[in-house]
């Protein structure tokens, strides 16, 4: 005889981890510092490289422009810029990164949470059944 | 007013019985609409803007997410560009790549926003996407929106100068890269419009979350009317030429989107509204409550007027029994039936 509570039960399960479940389980294999940590050190290098590109791109820019001032102060005025400006977005982006990812890993261990008392709730029922 | 809710209701019960059909063709007819306006608007690689491709690569990203979508439509953009020049190809890319870095790869979700501002603005409606997303969502889009606008530019600027390219080399390269960026970032139409944008949608944000009667029409409204005050504003400080008659068409149009998205995500009832007031040992409380609107789709009852009837339950027994009567009269003996074989018929009357 089919319990319909059960079958439902069993399609929010299957859903779950055929949906979101597959990201949050790997979620939750890290305790939540190392999951954040982890992705605000890849934040960093992303970040450096997303800055070297737009450094890149306005010095395209300003090229000619660059070659016509070229002078010792601008320069070195140009690379205090440059490493201040860096510190900021690194420092912006660890922040915003930490932000995120703490937050990810928090709602996704509610979320497995949930999924194991589900999962608890139903061997329940099979136990009773075999009884 | 009541038939647009009831025409509401049934389109969301034809959605919820076909979702599947509908989420994939609403995918089709984006991907097939973007893919054609790049190849129709740079499609420089005449292998990759076939009709041909644009068709397939549309039916291909079907069946993916919409990230996807916006992939491939990336790779479609660079293929062009690459047969524009590499200096083009060049900057684009890392273009691409920066806004990547910094912005979708912590919200990958949003870069369809990346995929509807050109269109909003290949269609003349550009502040209809903006709007939307101030409308039901939050700032974040912003920074999406703002990505989108370039990446038209980039792509108004590649179509005009495309033919014009010159230069060969690395001088050749370095002298397109630093023409490229100049024109695209030094656009001051394409400053006005982000910041006419973005102005708008911080408007229009605060606006739809006040508590106020009618709160999302007046956001819709505002949103449309700085985004004309600051693109006139921007454009006569600046002296940027645009066309107001269809900035205005493009800003009527977003207010309609505006009341569209209401009637779908925001249907309530304001004129049974209730305020009210308490307090615990903490805070005093002034809440008010306003109860969604929804008209319950009238069921259609069919009356018959010459249906067949049924008439009242006819006992045949005692039928029977008086028609042998008549017939023998009392002499003859009474027939009866079979104990447990009485049976009840149902009679039909003939139509009126």
């Amino acid at each position: 005889m089919l319990d319909e509570r059960k079958v439902k039960l069993m399609t929010k399960l299957a859903l779950y981890e055929h949906t979101q479940g597959k990201e949050d389980f790997k979620i939750s294999e890290y305790y939540r510092k190392d999951y954040a940590g982890m992705h605000i050190f890849s934040s960093v290098i992303w970040v450096t490289v997303g800055y070297v590109c737009v450094a890149m791109l306005i010095a395209f820019a300003g090229f000619d422009a660059l070659m016509d001032n070229l002078s010792n102060s601008l320069l070195l005025m140009l690379l205090m810029i440059f490493v201040v400006g860096y510190f900021g977005v690194v420092v912006i982006y660890a922040v915003i990164s930490s932000h995120i990812y703490n937050q990810k890993h928090k709602e996704a261990r509610m979320r497995v949470k949930k999924y194991n008392h589900d999962l608890t709730r139903l061997l329940k029922w099979y136990e009773r059944e075999k009884k | 007013m009541d038939g647009v809710f009831v025409l509401k209701g049934k389109l969301q019960e034809v959605y919820a019985q076909h979702s599947i059909i509908f989420d994939k063709g609403i995918q089709f007819i984006m991907a097939l609409l973007a893919f054609y306006l790049i190849n129709n608007n740079i499609g420089f690689m005449k292998v990759a803007a076939s009709p041909v491709v644009t068709l397939a690569l549309s039916v291909i990203c079907t069946f993916f997410p919409v990230l996807m979508t916006v992939i491939a439509a990336t790779a479609l953009i660079l293929v062009h560009m690459y047969a524009v020049s590499i200096a083009v190809l060049a900057v684009t890319a890392v273009v691409f790549l920066v806004m990547y870095i910094f912005y979708f790869r912590l919200t990958p979700k949003m870069s369809v926003v990346v995929l509807l501002m050109p269109l909003a603005f290949a269609f003349k409606i550009p502040f209809a996407v903006p709007l939307a997303y101030a409308l039901v969502s939050t700032p974040v889009c912003m920074v999406a929106v703002v990505c989108g606008t370039v990446v038209y530019f980039m792509m108004e600027y590649v179509k005009k100068v495309a033919p014009g390219l010159s230069g060969k080399g690395l001088s050749g390269i370095m002298s397109q890269s630093s023409e490229y960026l100049k024109q695209v970032f030094q656009n001051k139409e394409m400053w006005i419009i982000i910041a006419a944008f973005l102005i708008a949608f911080l408007a229009a944000y605060t606006i739809r979350r006040q508590s106020m009667n009618h709160a999302w029409k007046a956001a819709a409204a505002a949103g449309a009317i700085i985004n004309v005050v600051v693109n006139i504003v921007g454009d006569i400080v600046l002296g940027v030429h645009t066309s107001y008659a269809s900035l205005a068409a493009g800003s009527v149009a977003a207010v309609i989107v505006g009341l569209v998205l209401e009637l779908l995500f925001f249907a309530v009832d304001y004129t049974k509204s209730e305020n009210l007031q308490y307090e615990d040992d903490e805070y005093y409380y002034y809440v008010k409550a306003v109860p969604k609107l929804s008209v319950a789709t009238p069921e259609k009852t069919v009356k018959r007027i010459n249906g067949r009837r049924e008439t009242e339950i006819i006992d045949t027994e005692s039928v029977r029994r008086r028609r042998d009567r008549e017939v023998h009269g009392d002499r003859s003996p009474a027939r009866t039936a079979p104990r447990g074989n009485a049976e009840h018929s149902r009679g039909t009357s003939r139509p009126r």
